[in-house]
């Protein structure tokens, strides 16, 4: 069976209708209602693929409201690959949405995000407007600094010991993370860099609005711009684990060579000699961001990195989506901020008013917008560094 | 009074509320989504002012289609009334909303040391509306008992749309025990709006063993032996070689894989009385030739044991994309004579069948897993489903242990009861739902009334 989305036959039996997927989607437990959870949105792609039922606006809106946290994933006895299942689903949907949000979309995707030097001047303008009062706070926008936008103290290219990869987004509105990043990779002795020309941006805001072909050349970049074989560290939990699957994204060797280097800041951190710190008895709430536990797992590192230093708090609530995803929250803001309200109270029963660690700036973002005080495991770490 | 966002004829939407995690397909006219009681009540009024029948439902992880909308209903889902509206620790008792969530509950209470028994396999995703609709069962059921000995009380809809509170909270109320009669009536008597539940006090110490034998015979004997002995394990769950190898594969718990059987069984209480009991199991377990025996060390290794054995039915998707798990009860003396039985009748429709099911109270649950996209295949389920539950009920046990008997075992009722028995029940329906409306087509087969056609609506498919 190969219908109109043209997706994994295979991957789309596996799908039992169990359910044990429900309670683990963020938009399934905001609304109730079967399309918006992972078993509905499976029904819906068999009907359409099946030829049952048209791509209508209701299919469209069911895909499109998947925040693709792929936290049915971990969820799924079955080993349905939703997230895999969802991308295909975007890239035969094509861009969808309004015309204002395909036009920023493509603005944002495909003018900026491959052309980092254009983002960053894009990114003063901001700034400047923002200092003006021209930004409306409802857009949820982080209040940018120019201090943070100082050029990054890192070699670009050579052999290090570690590359350190920059991002888009990231690099250009939180890079006060990286220079974070980069103290704690050099507090533990090892040489970092940042990589050559090329790094512009990983592709996973592409991959997950069904920019198939764009993720792909922007994959490619990245691959090419950190040669050799040193790890490949990633502050972003979002970029890391799309990184860690371009194996399969453009499938070739090379590709699942580069792949099997990347690792998430914590994650390649909990593998050197612990860096000295000093035990501060502050305490801070975990947030997992989805795509560090959902997708690559390592969530658990986090929580080894920052121990010796902090009160660790887990919140009760199964690593739920807080509903950021990537450009989720900005264009579907309704959604965004329903589900982030669970996640707020589930962090207000683990400790209220307490630091909360993030390891992906668009949760750290979503969560700012909502008043919490959000920082990266990094920067948490690198305020302790002793000496 | 719900408004037009909390309801829907779209469609798409409507597809899929055509079936729950059963295999039996239907259609609904309508689907909504009432936020409080008196939504739900207006609902049900609606719904009964055109004409049409009701089916309610919590998240559809039913595998009986008890959620299947038959008769063309309107399907109310309880999705949104997931309020825990009231926690006495002292009294042990909750009031919620159907749709709250199994697991939810006991994580709300948990600060309390308290926690809610029934634990059907699908807890992290069940409603308790929707167990109390089937009177749900789960591994610790053995020892704690039913739903039904969990419900105290339950505000329901009844079928006309007048609301009426069913029990109470003193320990025997007065007059007939229609909380008893509502529970286990799988929607065919009203809806729950509001649920008092009873929680259990935490245990003091809990022992979870994994006992792995060379043969089936054997850990048949060990259930049969540790119920004899006088121990009564708060769990005690079998599953068989290939169920335990797929269930390995998803969770990586350890489980042996070269193992034709496997025992999960849980003793708990107070720390010495744990450690006497899981002694005894143990011994009974060697004695019946055990190959291993392990005690989880830890919370964390006991929640993977138990993970592994509750992803089960999902698990197996990984050895062909389609199942149908079969829910009945025989008597524990019989088990290995019923599970040769079994394994013969698949063997005889060419089909694979796995076992994992509820060993300590002789609850069954073949699984027949397939390909449903090969020709022929789902009559050859249909027909082994049917024979293997014949087989089950000539052995002397029951149509089923905690599943309900919803649409798929409908047509199997006359096998258990006589005329003057599915009369009887056929009138106490119809004491609740004189009109048929509340989840037509379901639990009675047609003809259950002495004399009567049935009234419901034809041309469903299921």
């Amino acid at each position: 069976m190969s219908g109109p989305l043209r997706l994994d036959p295979d991957g789309l039996v596996a799908c039992v209708a169990c359910g044990l997927c429900l309670p683990h989607c963020p938009t399934y437990r905001v609304t109730g209602r079967e399309i918006a959870s992972p078993r509905g949105r499976i029904a819906a792609m068999r009907a359409v693929e099946a030829g049952a039922a048209p791509a209508d606006d209701a299919f469209v809106r069911a895909i499109d409201e998947c925040i693709q946290c792929r936290g049915c994933e971990a969820a799924c006895p079955s080993g349905v690959p939703f997230g895999h299942l969802v991308e295909a689903t975007r890239a035969a949907l094509g861009p969808v949405g309004p015309w204002w949000r395909r036009a920023a979309e493509a603005v944002a995707l495909r003018l900026l995000a491959p052309r980092h030097t254009l983002l960053v001047a894009a990114t003063w303008v901001l700034l400047a407007a923002q200092r003006l009062r021209l930004v409306p706070a409802r857009l949820g926008l982080p209040r940018l600094r120019a201090a943070s936008l100082r050029p990054l103290d890192l070699p670009a290219g050579g052999s290090p010991d570690a590359w350190l990869f920059p991002g888009c987004v990231m690099d250009a509105w939180m890079r006060d993370t990286h220079r974070a990043a980069a103290r704690v990779i050099r507090a533990t002795g090892a040489v970092v860099a940042r990589p050559g020309a090329g790094a512009d941006c990983c592709g996973a805001l592409h991959l997950h609005t069904g920019r198939i072909a764009l993720a792909r050349r922007l994959a490619a970049r990245v691959v090419r711009s950190m040669p050799g074989d040193a790890p490949v560290v990633v502050d972003s939990a979002g970029c890391g684990a799309v990184m860690k699957d371009y194996g399969r994204l453009l499938g070739t060797p090379e590709a699942g060579a580069f792949a099997a280097r990347v690792h998430d800041f914590s994650e390649w951190l909990a593998t050197r000699p612990p860096p000295p710190v000093a035990r501060t008895g502050r305490t801070v709430v975990v947030q997992d961001p989805c795509h560090l536990r959902h997708v690559q797992r390592a969530h658990g590192a986090v929580r080894s990195v920052l121990r010796d230093a902090y009160e660790i708090v887990e919140t009760d609530d199964d690593g739920l989506c807080c509903g950021a995803g990537g450009l989720y929250a900005a264009t579907r803001p309704a959604l965004a901020s329903a589900v982030r309200d669970r996640k707020v109270a589930a962090i207000g029963r683990a400790a209220p008013g307490a630091v909360v660690a993030s390891a992906n700036p668009g949760c750290t973002m979503h969560l700012r917008a909502a008043g919490l005080d959000v920082r990266h495991p990094a920067e948490l770490l690198a305020e302790v560094l002793d000496g | 009074m719900l408004g037009t966002a909390n309801a829907t004829a779209e469609p798409l939407e409507l597809a899929l509320y055509a079936r729950d995690a059963g295999v039996a397909e239907g259609h609904a006219v309508a689907v909504c989504w009432p936020a409080t009681g008196a939504q739900l009540a207006a609902a049900v009024r609606v719904a009964r002012a055109h004409g049409r029948p009701f089916v309610v439902r919590g998240s559809g992880t039913g595998l009986a289609g008890g959620a299947t909308p038959l008769g063309d209903p309107v399907v109310i889902v309880t999705t949104r009334l997931d309020r825990i509206l009231e926690v006495d620790a002292r009294s042990r008792v909750a009031w919620v909303e159907p749709g709250v969530l199994n697991l939810d509950l006991s994580r709300a209470v948990r600060h309390l040391g308290l926690h809610y028994a029934p634990d059907p396999s699908s807890q992290q995703a069940c409603t308790i509306g929707g167990n109390v609709g089937t009177n749900a069962g789960g591994p610790h059921c053995l020892a704690y008992g039913v739903t039904s000995a969990h419900v105290l009380a339950v505000e329901v809809v009844l079928p006309d749309g007048e609301v009426a509170l069913l029990g109470g909270l003193a320990p025997d109320e007065p007059g007939y025990d229609l909380r008893g009669c509502f529970v286990g009536s799988e929607g065919t008597m009203g809806a729950a709006t509001r649920i008092a539940v009873r929680l259990t006090p935490d245990p003091p110490e809990v022992a979870t063993m994994l006992c792995a034998f060379a043969s089936v015979e054997d850990a048949a004997a060990t259930v049969s032996e540790t119920i004899a002995s006088g121990v009564l394990p708060a769990a005690l769950e079998m599953m068989d070689a290939p169920i335990t190898r797929a269930v390995e594969d998803f969770v990586g718990a350890g489980y042996p894989r070269d193992a034709q059987a496997v025992l999960l069984v849980e003793v708990d209480g107070l720390p010495a009385g744990v450690a006497e009991q899981a002694a005894q199991v143990e011994a009974i377990a060697r004695a019946h030739g055990a190959t291993a025996v392990r005690t989880a060390a830890d919370e964390a290794e006991r929640a993977l044991l138990w993970k592994g054995r509750k992803s089960a039915f999902g698990a197996i998707a990984r050895i062909a994309p389609d199942y149908y798990l079969h829910d009945a009860v025989v008597p524990r003396t019989r088990l290995v004579e019923v599970l040769g039985e079994i394994a013969r009748i698949a063997a005889a429709h060419r089909l694979l069948v796995m076992n994992v099911f509820h060993a300590g109270d002789g609850n069954l649950h073949p699984l027949i897993v397939f390909d449903g996209r090969e020709p022929g295949t789902w009559q050859r389920v249909r027909a082994a489903g049917t024979a293997i539950l014949e087989a089950c009920l000539d052995a002397g046990g029951v149509l089923t242990g905690e599943h309900g008997v919803g649409v798929e075992k409908r047509d199997l009722m006359p096998r258990l009861f006589g005329p003057d028995d599915l009369d009887a029940q056929a009138r106490l329906r119809d004491a609740f739902d004189p009109d048929g409306a509340a989840n037509p087509m379901k639990v009675l087969p047609r003809g259950s009334r002495c004399g009567e056609l049935q009234r419901v609506p034809e041309g469903t498919w299921i």
